[in-house]
């Protein structure tokens, strides 16, 4: 079995980082996902004004101070993507593709940046509309599925339907050679819209419009929804207390995925908090 | 360990049970529905006087998974006699299922 870490935190933006070094002085059992830009957004941003103590710094500066502080504090980061994290009860699983990480807590803090739902994506989850496609193609034996692809690893998933699948759309969501089976059709047209009854009937794309019966949307990045099964949401973002507590038992937010404003030592502050509720967590368990 | 029901042995256990039936429609390729396993697991032990849980796998069952136009999985459906009460699709943490299922006793 593996190692059951005491909280895992998700994301290298500022609130991941803040809620790191304080569990981290709390002496937890530890696991940071990440990378070593740390953040996209910290790393583009020209001047920074408004973090305290930091007059006049540039955002590669203020990630530099960072990666100095994690790495003073023998705090590493491991450089996978989570698909899924599922609450089991007293503990979670972080599921990377095949590979499972285990921990009693989790520290949400992705930040804001993933793709949006289309009209009628959500409404017709489950009734038409999935996200794993390996998952579900033996349900559309024979009949017509559409992938909606936002990266390579998709045409793996879109040529395993078409073995199963009566006819197969691949929709492009990116530029590039598709490596597709034969009978997979492309079409290069930007969706719009899912229609239907009580299931899913079509796909209006820019234009075309497929009669479909099932739809696949495989993007790169996941709403927290999708990230975490069960988890509530309101108004886009994760819904948390003031202890940065969601509606799942152990599992907690913060930074930008929990609302505006959408500012780094918000983040940070919101970090640091989490990993205190987490840290109380832990020791009432 | 949750009882296997098929195309077959559907209706007889689903519409011929007094009390209100949970039924986990699962296959084994599937990631979430091994995750979801053992938390159907324990709710069956901790409702089950109250409630029958029952596991149904699409793969070998084709019949009732079109039946009850089961599209993603896992799905959980619960039934009252043989009608669908509740839907629920892909993962849900214990405590949303417990709360859910409880609404229909």
């Amino acid at each position: 079995m593996s190692e059951r870490y005491d909280i895992a935190i998700i994301g290298t933006g500022p609130a991941g980082l803040e809620a790191t070094i304080n569990a981290k002085i709390r002496n937890k059992n530890i696991i940071l996902f990440g990378n070593k830009d740390l953040s996209a957004k910290l790393i583009k941003a020209p001047k920074i004004n408004n973090f305290l103590g930091f007059h006049d710094i540039t955002g590669k500066e203020l990630k530099d101070r960072f990666s100095h502080h994690i790495d003073a504090m023998g705090i590493g980061i491991v450089n996978e993507k989570i698909n899924n994290i599922y609450a089991m009860g007293d503990y979670f699983a972080l599921m990377v593709n095949e590979k499972m990480y285990e921990a009693k807590t989790i520290i949400l803090a992705t930040g804001i940046e993933y793709a949006k739902a289309l009209k009628g994506e959500e409404e017709f989850l489950g009734k038409g509309v999935g996200y794993c496609a390996t998952c579900d193609a033996p349900l559309y034996k024979g009949k017509t599925v559409t992938i909606v692809g936002y990266n390579k690893e998709s045409e793996e998933e879109t040529n395993y339907v078409s073995e199963l699948s009566g006819k197969t759309y691949f929709i492009p969501m990116y530029k590039g050679e598709y490596k597709l089976n034969p009978n997979v059709e492309i079409i290069k047209s930007k969706p719009l819209e899912i229609v239907g009854n009580d299931r899913v009937t079509k796909l209006i794309l820019e234009k075309a419009e497929i009669i479909t019966d099932g739809i696949f949307m495989l993007r790169d990045s996941v709403s927290p929804g999708q990230l975490v099964p069960g988890l509530e949401i309101e108004e886009g973002h994760i819904k948390v207390d003031r202890n940065m507590k969601t509606n799942i038992e152990g599992c907690f937010a913060a930074g930008d995925c929990t609302g505006k404003p959408y500012q780094f030592i918000k983040s940070a502050g919101e970090g640091l908090v989490a990993a205190a509720s987490a840290v109380s967590y832990l020791d009432n368990m | 360990m949750i009882k296997e029901v098929n195309d077959k042995s559907f209706d007889t256990e689903i519409a011929g049970s007094d009390s209100i039936v949970v039924v986990d429609f699962w296959a084994p390729w599937c990631g979430p529905c091994k995750m979801l396993t053992p938390v159907m697991e324990e709710l069956s032990k901790e409702m089950g006087d109250k409630v029958k849980f029952v596991k149904v796998n699409v793969d070998d069952n084709p019949l009732i998974s079109s039946k009850y136009r089961i599209a993603s999985i896992p799905t959980v459906v619960v039934f009252s006699k043989d009608t669908v009460k509740e839907t629920m699709v892909g993962f849900r943490p214990k405590a949303d299922l417990k709360k859910i299922i409880e609404r229909h006793l």
